[in-house]
Parts: structure tokens; sequence; C-alpha cells
């Protein structure tokens, strides 16, 4: 007994030295760096090997582990073939925030299993799969000796075409640990100090009379001695500018060509081999959530199309008339020369070379207009509505747009920080949304023009849009005030510079005031060795898109909160109900009811168009002496929406009474389920 | 010239039975025979013959391995007597990317044995072997064309790599594809008897199906591809092998499924085109390219699509010079646009070996359909106002002559006669039709044609190539240890030493003139008008300038260089893809 009781007393001590010996919960007033970030990542999988596991997806160019923490309960399905959510942070690499939010959440997941329902819920029924840092070359650059922002990898590059890799640099010329600005007084100079803001400069204006008396350099010499600076720095791919969607070809950072990254091509054979992945929430400088604007112009965005002349002479139609997709769709499959193939709308486009879709499809926008209005609220009520005004659309070759347009899912990305613009306070008598909510079209007319005025341009309305336009409309009663003001919640805010401000300034008045001008070096005279005399200053790096850690907190808490949440509304297909119906002579209708209880729908408009969502696949078992009589052993259901719509399939069944027939619904982002009928 | 074409076709077979009589090619102990294709072993043992007779010359590699673990052989062929290979021009050949394409295989051995058998036999094999380096892929999917060779297959299938695809999203990967039910080799066709189907036979022919006119009633219905339904879905061969498009899968102007079908998950996401995408990117020498397909006689140049609009008039002028060129080597091949000729190519290899490595690429699409073309012999084809009843009656005609091929000229090989077959599915059907090797491929008799004209073709882009002299080098003392040297270096092919998308979008780096010896350079600048004595200054470096513009075609170009010191100096060219010169001269 006293044996079993010293053995007892001391799996206790180990197991609890084991915990102490794991590093405490993070306090989110600091960043981590690469190695650190994936040292946490282990950890946390040594502390909760039920609820974790590491996923090593492969290396950073520079032989940085690129790690992905899944989350999940045990449950009754394998955690790979749940329905998921993948949370990507920081392939920026400047947007080191969004690495620590990834690793706020996972901890979030982690931690409230055992006292979050809700959570435990999510954990039990669905996978959550994290990868804070993506771009973990360009990240280590806030921790190096000398601080400096680069979004590229660290592949060795030719940035200059001369033969030579990563051979001229920036240099840290005044020892003060990062990389800021050189200006030098130059004949052909185009820059000067701004008027208001001194120690800010802007481009010359010659029309207003400005003569420009500055070059501008990023600090550093001219290493390779070819007379340019900094030409061909440390590192080769921006990685967020590497993926396929609207890729920039020609442009070197983004790479020759898409997904042409270690980083890139780990991250997307992760999400190639993973088709339960149903979700992305991204963290990064793009605000997809306030600014839907997309990358490019859609070439498929007309509605009636011309037949190119070969196939229009092929065909027998005339190449100038013009035909809508579902005419073309009709047309062709009435011809029969699909032979046997459905001729479908990606088929016409194909043939009518559309190339591929540029905007986000009509059939997604109420799914992404809800959760925008919910997230715009939230942010009102959590005071962070500053993050609306310059919200960034997502980027051309960016991995959000791909997970939309190529990879076929809903996908998020927020921003999570801004640097703060000074509220100006309304004058007492001026406009807001608020008021125009609840005011009569008799009193807005009254209004007098400069008020408007001032209201639309504090909504950032476009230079075009007068009072007298708008009071017409309101008089002809095209629009209320109410409705006036719910288009300008829609309407994406833009940050204006007022007439004679930097449109830096802001940013200038908030680091002297806030961080106590910490965000700014003073233009200091140095001798530089081929520019002669110089002056290096200017805004240190990360500044812009990096929170003060008294910032960080607040910002991780709500949006890690709020990407929960929406994970909480993942597509559930579930059956509701199924019904026998006997027919007589041995013969039952037997129908199937699926639905989805989840909140998005089970596939995004767009992930049909690019055969990316599978449609749910029904199949009827017929035992022994049973057979079909009408209707398919296999139907396909292209997509339920969310929120417990239904579609049924029917068969109609020849088959003994009392025998039984077995229904599957499967889809790899649905998973399946199954049911038996009785035949009575 | 299309009336013609019959009668030429005709005398190049004759011409080239008289230079090439026996099928049999031997060059020294390797023996090439042109009366079958080669399947993997064998091609696997002929390239290791060519490197164990030709140590000197021939170096076989593979770049990997393929999804079912076949080698992905590379032949690199250079004189190492005359330099590195890096330093001079290289030429690259692949073919069979399309896994039933397979006659450019041919091609590139008949090219290789060409070259080694000639070697110091004729002017134009030795020069090219001594001034360039040869990279060929003779084949990029040998899993598919072994199972084209080997296994069933039919004319046009399988294209695609043999990496299992779930083509039907259900769950299970290449469960139902054709089958060669009469078990005859090769996949043909079902048909079935029906009253209401929409076909009649030809009323000469039995064999052949036509489609019933307005009013007429029907005979017969087809069913497509030989097969029965093997997953019991309902489908008939829904799911086949594979089921992607390699040449599709290339990094420029890639675009997703979606839009280009069958390009796969992103560019370069298959083993073969990952492979030959290092291959590449490993010798930055080359600058003339050929991917071999099949077929219909065609040159073939980009842009595959046109959403990025034309390439560079300059290149262009570069293209139409080798590729007209071409239509005299191959009579009856036409020199055309991809996207503007043919049909939309997104992510294939042509774009990305221009657009991204700055190479002069050209696709052939290696054979024509044996039979002739009666409408065009006519000279009707281009008429707008055809006449609808003529062209009916002319296609029918063109049937009989394509059956009269089957039967007179390949005497019954490559054609199945229709015969019943008890199906799962539909009951009573014939199968028949076109066997494996009856369209696409050359008829054997034909092979050898087929590979010594595109490997002539091959070797004319290979010699031209850019090939640069010093063409003068004048020293003029200005002062004690000052010289002014005026270095004229010409270039006597078409080919510039960078091609302007290069230049354009700095795809790699300019050419690099150097000099050594106990100089120093000071200035440097372009001769523009040796009347007027008017140069353009060039930034120097120590010792070296840049040539970002290259030598143009046929080119003459004069650089004058301003140097201090004394006795010999060397003057090195160093173009990436154009290669390596030197040259001295003594200043005094």
């Amino acid at each position: 007994m006293k044996r079993f009781l010293f053995g007892f007393l001391f799996l206790f001590l180990s197991s609890a030295l084991m915990l102490s010996a794991l590093p405490q919960e993070l306090s989110f007033d600091t960043y981590h760096n690469p190695n650190t970030v994936n040292s946490l990542l282990k950890s946390l999988n040594t502390k909760y090997p039920q609820l974790t596991k590491i996923i090593n997806i492969g290396k950073s160019e520079g032989n940085i582990d690129l790690i992905v923490l899944r989350i999940a309960a045990q449950g009754q399905v394998d955690p790979d073939s749940r329905t998921a959510a993948f949370v990507s942070a920081n392939l920026e690499g400047t947007h080191l925030v969004g690495t620590e939010a990834a690793l706020m959440l996972a901890q979030k997941l982690i931690t409230k299993y055992e006292k979050d329902d809700k959570i435990a819920q999510l954990l039990k029924n669905r996978t959550v799969y994290v990868a804070p840092l993506l771009n973990p070359d360009a990240a280590k650059s806030y921790f190096s000796d000398v601080r400096f922002e680069r979004q590229t990898n660290d592949k060795p590059t030719d940035d200059d075409a001369d033969g030579m890799v990563d051979e001229d640099g920036l240099d840290d010329l005044n020892n003060d640990g990062q990389i800021t600005q050189m200006r030098v007084k130059d004949p052909e100079g185009t820059w000067l100090p701004h008027p208001n803001k001194k120690r800010l400069m802007k481009t010359a204006d010659a029309n207003k009379g400005e003569m420009g008396i500055y070059k501008i350099y990023s600090e550093g010499l001219d290493n390779d001695g070819d007379g340019e600076y900094n030409e061909d720095p440390v590192g080769g791919i921006a990685l967020n500018r590497n993926f396929p969607h609207d890729f920039e070809y020609g442009i070197k950072p983004a790479g020759f060509w898409p997904v042409s990254a270690k980083e890139s091509i780990a991250l997307l054979e992760f999400l190639v081999k993973r088709d339960n992945i149903a979700l992305v929430l991204n963290f990064s400088s793009e605000n997809t959530v306030l600014n839907l604007q997309q990358t490019g112009r859609a070439q498929a965005a007309g509605d009636k199309f011309k037949v190119p002349e070969r196939f229009a002479n092929f065909l027998g139609l005339d190449p100038e008339q013009e035909f809508t997709m579902q005419e073309l769709i009709d047309l062709l499959n009435s011809m029969n020369i699909g032979g046997g193939i459905e001729i479908d709308e990606s088929i016409v486009a194909m043939i009518l070379g559309l190339g591929p879709a540029m905007n986000i499809d009509q059939q997604d926008m109420p799914m992404i207009q809800a959760i925008q209005k919910e997230y715009k609220d939230a942010l009102k009520e959590a005071k962070l509505e500053d993050l609306e005004k310059r919200a960034k659309g997502v980027g051309k070759g960016s991995f959000v747009a791909y997970c939309y347009f190529q990879y076929g899912v809903p996908v998020f990305s927020t921003d999570l920080w801004k640097v703060p613009e000074p509220k100006k306070e309304p004058a007492k008598d001026a406009l807001t949304v608020d008021k125009l909510k609840t005011m009569s079209s008799e009193d807005f007319l009254a209004l007098d023009d400069e008020v408007v005025a001032a209201f639309l341009k504090d909504q950032g309305a476009p230079d075009n849009v007068k009072p007298d336009m708008i009071k017409k409309m309101v008089e002809s009663g095209k629009v209320d005030p109410a409705k006036m003001a719910e288009m300008v919640q829609k309407m994406p805010k833009q940050a204006k510079t007022e007439e004679g401000e930097h449109p830096e300034g802001y940013i200038l008045d908030w680091a002297d005031s806030v961080l106590e001008g910490a965000g700014f070096v003073d233009w200091t005279p140095y001798k530089h060795p081929t520019l002669g005399d110089v002056e290096i200053g200017g805004f240190v790096p990360f500044l812009k898109t990096t929170p003060p850690s008294s910032m960080m907190k607040e910002t991780l808490e709500f949006h890690t909160d709020f990407y929960i949440g929406l994970m909480g509304r993942l597509p559930t297909m579930k059956i509701k109900e199924t019904e026998v119906k006997p027919l007589g002579n041995s013969l039952y209708e037997v129908t199937l009811y699926l639905t989805n209880s989840g909140w998005f729908a089970t596939s995004s408009a767009q992930g049909r168009r690019s055969r990316t969502a599978w449609p749910i696949r029904v199949e009827l078992k017929t035992a022994v002496g049973q057979t079909i009589f009408s209707g398919r052993k296999l139907v396909t259901i292209p997509f339920i929406n969310g929120s417990g719509d239904t579609k049924k399939a029917e068969w109609t069944i020849q088959g003994k009474k009392g025998s039984k027939i077995t229904i599957t619904a499967k889809s790899p982002r649905l998973g399946s389920v199954t049911t038996t009928v009785l035949l009575e | 010239m299309k009336k013609h074409k019959l009668i030429q076709i005709g005398m190049g077979v004759l011409l080239c039975f008289s230079l090439i009589s026996p099928k049999m090619l031997s060059a020294e102990d390797v023996k090439l025979s042109f009366d079958h294709f080669y399947d993997y072993e064998e091609l696997t043992q002929t390239l290791k013959a060519f490197e164990k007779n030709y140590p000197q010359f021939v170096k076989v590699q593979s770049l990997g391995k393929t999804h079912q673990g076949r080698e992905i052989w590379s032949v690199i062929l250079n004189n190492p007597k005359t330099g590195p290979a890096e330093h001079k021009s290289g030429y690259y050949i692949d073919g069979n990317i399309h896994g039933n394409e397979i006659q450019g295989t041919e091609v590139a051995i008949y090219a290789i044995w060409y070259l080694l058998k000639n070697y110091g036999e004729t002017d134009l094999a030795t020069r090219l072997l001594d001034e360039r380096a040869f990279y060929i892929i003779p084949t990029m999917n040998p899993d598919s064309r072994d199972h084209y060779i080997n296994r069933v297959a039919d004319p046009n299938s399988p294209r695609t790599g043999l990496i299992p695809m779930d083509d039907d999203q259900d769950g299970v990967a290449d469960e139902d594809g054709p089958d060669d039910l009469d078990g005859d080799g090769s996949i043909t066709m079902m048909r079935k008897k029906d009253p209401n189907g929409y076909m009649i036979p030809h009323p000469e022919d039995s064999r052949i199906l036509i489609p019933v006119r307005p009013g007429q009633k029907g005979e017969y219905t087809m069913l497509g591809q030989e097969g029965i339904d093997n997953d019991g879905d309902g489908f008939i061969n829904e799911d086949p092998m594979g089921g992607y498009d390699m040449n599709r899968n290339y990094g420029y102007n890639w675009q997703p499924n979606y839009v280009q079908m069958g390009s796969g998950y992103f560019p370069f996401c298959w083993p073969e085109t990952k492979a030959t995408r290092d291959f590449l990117l490993a010798h930055p020498n080359i600058f003339g390219a050929q991917h071999f397909h099949n077929f219909g006689g065609m040159i073939l140049v980009g842009p595959g699509a046109n959403n990025f609009g034309e390439y560079p008039r300059a290149d262009m002028s570069i293209y139409d010079y080798v590729g007209k060129k071409g239509e005299k080597i191959l009579p009856g091949y036409r020199y055309i646009k991809v996207y503007k000729d043919l049909y939309t190519v997104y992510g294939g290899s042509i774009d990305w070996t221009y657009n991204v490595l700055g190479i002069y690429t050209y696709s052939n699409e290696l054979d024509m359909d044996a039979f002739d073309d009666l409408a065009a012999m006519l000279g009707t084809q281009d008429e707008e106002e055809q006449d609808e009843d003529l062209a009916r009656l002319l296609s029918y005609q063109q049937m009989l002559n394509e059956m009269a091929y089957y039967d007179l000229v390949l005497m019954g090989e490559q054609y199945t006669d229709w015969k019943p077959y008890d199906h799962p599915l539909y009951g009573e059907v014939e199968i028949g039709g076109v066997k494996k090797f009856g369209r696409r491929v050359p008829p054997l008799f034909r092979l050898v044609e087929t590979s010594h004209r595109n490997a002539a073709f091959c070797l004319y882009h290979a010699d031209q190539l850019p090939r640069l002299t010093f063409d003068e080098v004048k020293v003029k003392k200005l002062e004690k240890d000052l010289y002014q040297i005026d270095v004229a270096i010409e270039n006597s092919r078409v080919t510039p030493t960078i091609s302007f998308v290069a230049q354009q979008k700095k795809l790699h780096r300019g050419d690099r003139f150097q000099i050594e010896g106990n100089v120093k350079l000071l200035a440097a600048g372009r001769l523009t008008d040796k009347y007027r004595n008017i140069t353009q200054k060039v930034e120097t470096q120590e010792n070296f300038l840049w040539i970002q513009r290259g030598i143009p075609s046929f080119g003459r170009v004069v650089y004058r260089l301003l140097v201090q010191g004394k006795g010999e100096m060397n003057l090195i060219y160093d173009s990436l893809k154009g290669g390596y010169y030197t040259t001295t001269a003594n200043l005094e």
C-alpha cells in the first residue's frame, strides 16, 4: 500500500513538473521571432497532444520550418476528413501582428476547450488548421541586428540582371540598427520638404512652381559599384504576390511565374491535398471584409458575347451577333456538338476565351455582405472602426484571391491594425449617418449645402458627387435619407487627405505623441563614400504595420473571437428526414430530405464555377431483390444553402415489404451521412 | 500550292527512300531502326548505347522519376574539346509530353544519331557539335508512352500523365476507363442498330456512318468509345486514366482548371513538368527550342492565348525567318500561330520558354493524315460561298478515300471491322473502327521521313543561333600608354545574342564585354556613326561593360574602348545565350 501511494505521488509530481516546464500562456504584448513561433507551436503540441498535431508542410527558402498546427478534439471522424477551417497569417512577412493573432487564436481554442461548450463542440466536430507564420524569412528581418522591411523570402535573386545575386543590399550607415532613408541635394532632385511638415518629403509639383531639391535613396552603399544603390538586396520572391489568381508577370518580386517559391508551393501542396477545408481565414495587410475591391477588370463582365469568328463559322453562327451565356449553352447543347458531354457555362467560357472570373460571383455577395455588416457593427461597438477608412483590398497574385477564385472556398482576411488617425469631433450641427437614418426627406432638403458637402467628404464620396445632386434625388423621391444612410454604410470608406496636408502627416503626429518620437529618425548629416554629404532619416521600419504593445491585445482579442465565430458557421450536412410512400404492388416512393444546418452554404458559387467545390453525391444502395424503378442510383445535388435550406432526392423502388435500403450522401468538404430506410 | 501537295509528298517519299534506303540506320554500334516505335526499355538501351559509343560527346542523365517510377531521360551533346557546354548556344528538344503523341521521340533520337554519325563527315554536323550544345529529352511522358505502345490505347489517348485523378468526383480515381471489349489491342468505337438513330451507313461503304438528312430515318446510334460501366454508377468511361494535360501546366499565362482544362493545381505540379523545368533552368545557355507534338503538319509559334498581346515584333521577325524556312524543309507544314490559327492554349510550354526564359521556341505538330485531302485538292476549302451539297458530297468522298487508305495502303492492319458484341448495358452492339496506330502517328513507311525532315528543321534552327566573330580589332595609340581600340563584333546568324523579350523584361543578364591584361578600361562607347566619329557612351565597370541589347540579328557592332596599359590584352565577349568568344589585341 505504501508503495502504491509512493508510485501515485511520483506520477502526480512528475506530471506536475512536466506541466510547469512548459511556457506560460502568452501575454500578447510582444512579437515572436520565427524560431520562437515554431517552438511555441511545438510546446503547445507537447502540452496538448490530444488536441493538436504538428504538420510540417516544408521549409522556407531560408531553411525555417513551415508549421501548421492542427487543432481538433477526438471524435467519430478523423480530423483530416472533417469540415475544416484554415487560418493563415503573415505571408507578407511584415504583418507580424497577424502571426500573433494566429497564435492567440490557437491558444484560445486549445485553452478554452475544457471551459467553453461552443469551442468544445467546434473542436469535436470540426478541424482548425493554423499556420501562424508563412513567410518566416521576411519576418526575421524585424528581429535582425539591422531591422528592415521586406516581403521577400531568402531566394537568391538577380534583381538587376547583372549575373550576380543579392550583391547590392541595404546598409545601416548610421549604425542605429535600422534602415531608413537617405536624402541628398542633387541638381536633378525631385523631392523637397513638405511645407507643413518639414521632416516629411514630397515630390515637387511643377504646376505649383515648386522645384525639387533632393534625391531620395534607401539607406545604403553602391556595394557592387554599378552606379545604382540597393538595387539587388537580399531576398527573392514576395510570397503574397506569388499566387496564381491575377498574377503579375514581369514584376520581379512577384516571381517569374505563379507558385514559384518554396513556401507557396508547400502551402498549395498542403491545401490541395486537403479537400476538407471549407473556409479560409487570413491575417494580412488586406482587409477583404471591409474592402471588396478586386484586382482586375473582368473580361467576362459583359452579359453578352460575340462568338470568335473561327468558332462562329464552324458552328454556322453570325460572328457579329451577340448572345447571352444561357443562349449559347442552349444553342450548343441543341447542336449536340458535345458528343454526349453536357455543355455548361465553363465550357462556353473556354470556347469564348473569357478567361478567369475577376469579380466576386453575384451569388456569393449576400453571404459576404452579411458578414461585412456584422463585422462593421462589431468594430464600431469595440471602437475599432478606424480600420475602415484605409482598408486595403486584395492584391494581385495574393493568397486570399487564390483561395476565393481557385481553391473555391469563402475567404476572409483582416488587417488587425492601422496607425490611428486623430478623430475630428464632428461639429454640433454636422450631419452623421446616425442622424440620417431617422431624418425625414423634408429635414434633409432643409440642410445647408455646406453641411451636406462636409458629410459627403467625410464619407469619402467621389468628388463628382455634389450636394445638389443628392438633394435632387431626395426631392424626386428616388431615395430617402434612411435608404441613403444604408447606402453610405455599404460604401467602402476612403481616407482623404486635406488640401495642403501631407498624406502621412498624421502618422508623424502619432509617432511624435504616442511613441514619443521613436517612430521617426530625424534627418542627420552623414558623409557617404560615393554620394558625398547626405542626411539619413525618416520613418522607422515596421512603423505602419506593427502596433505598439499597448495597442495589440484589444484588436487580437476582437479578431480571434470574430474568426472563431465564423468557424462555428461552417456548413453541416444532415439528413432531415426520409419518407417512404407505398404505391402498391411492392412499389415504394422513397424521398430523402438533405439539409444544411450550418450558416454558410455547402459551397460558394465561385467554388462551383472553379469545380473545386464538389457536388453532394447521394448514392442509393439496393439490396438483393430490389430494383430502381425510377431515379438514378447516383443523384448529385449541386449545393444546399445555409440556415436550414433543404433539397430532396427521390426514387421509386420495387422491393419486398420490410426490406431495407441504404442511402449515403457525401462530399469532401462536408463529410458523409448515411441512413437506412425500411420499405413499408 | 495545295493542288500540288500530293505530287510533292509523293516525290518527298521517293527522295527519302533513295537517300536512306535500308530501314536500319547505324552509327557505329548504335543501330536505329524505324520499322517500329521505341518503347521505354528500348529507348533506355538506345540512349545508353549512344553514351557508351560516343563518351566524348554524350551525357545521358535521369532528370527524375515519373509517377510510375520510370526515368525521365535527358541527353546532352557537347564537344568539350571546343569548350564547355555553357559557353555555347544551347538547343533544346523535347517530345511526347502528350503520351499518345509518340513520334517526337523518334525525331529526337534521329537528330542525336544524325549529329553523331556525321561528325567529321559533313560541315554542318561538325560545326553544330563543335559550336553548339544540345539538350534533348526524347520523351517527357514515358509512363503514357509505354502504355500507348504496349497496352490498350486509342489514337487520342493516353494524352495525360498517369497520376490517378478522380475525374467524376466520386472519391475513387481512374475506376471507369474504356475497355478493350473485342480484344483487338485498341480502344475503338461502339455503335448500335437503332431505328430512331441519327446515323445511316454510307451508301458505298457500310463501315462508315453518315448523319441523316432532314426527314430521313436513321439506322444507327453511336455509343462512344468501347467500354462498360466499370464502377456501376450508371455512366460509361467517365473516369479514365490520369486526366490532366501537362502542356497546360507551364508557368506563363497559366490558368486554373475551370479556364484551361487539365492545367493542374498550379504550374509545374507534376513530376515530369517539374523535371523539365529544372533541366531548362540549369542550362541558361539554351536559346533555341522545339517541343514535338502531333499532328496536322504545323510549325507552331506562340502566343497560345491573346490576353497578353502578341510577341514583340522584333522577335517575330526572327521567328518568321526560321519558321518560313521550316515550311520549305517540311513540305505541307504550315508555319502558324497557336491562338490565332489553332486554338487557345494557356500555360503551354512554348509560352513559358519564350516569355520567361527568353528562348526562341517552336512546336511542331508532326505528320498529317496520310490519305488525300480531296476538298483541299479541288481548291474549294477556302472559298467563302461553298455549296452545301457539294461540300457534303466531298466529305463523303473523303471518307471513302480514308477507307481506301486503311484497306489498300495499310492493308487492314489499323482498322477493325465492325463486329457484334453483347454489351451488358446496351445489349447487341457493334464494335470497330480505327486502331491506335491508324491516325496521328505516321505509318511506319513514313517514319523515317518525318524524323529526318523534322530533325533537319531543328538542326537548321540550331545553326541559326548566334555565331559571333571579332570582325576587326583596330588599336590606335593616343599618347603614352593610352590607346583607343575599335572592336567590331559581327553576328552571321539571324538570332541576336539576346532575345528582345529578355531585354524588355530583364529576364537574364546582358552580354558582358571584358578586357584582361596589364590594362585599365577608362571609358567605352558604341560607334554609331563612323564617318562623323560619333560614339554613344556606355557605362563601364572594372574592366568590363554590359551590353544589354547584345549583338543584333545579322548585325555588326563596333565598340570603342579607351584603355590605359600595355602589352597583350584579352578581349572576351561573354553572352549568356549567345556563346563565349575571345580574341587578343596588342597595345603598341
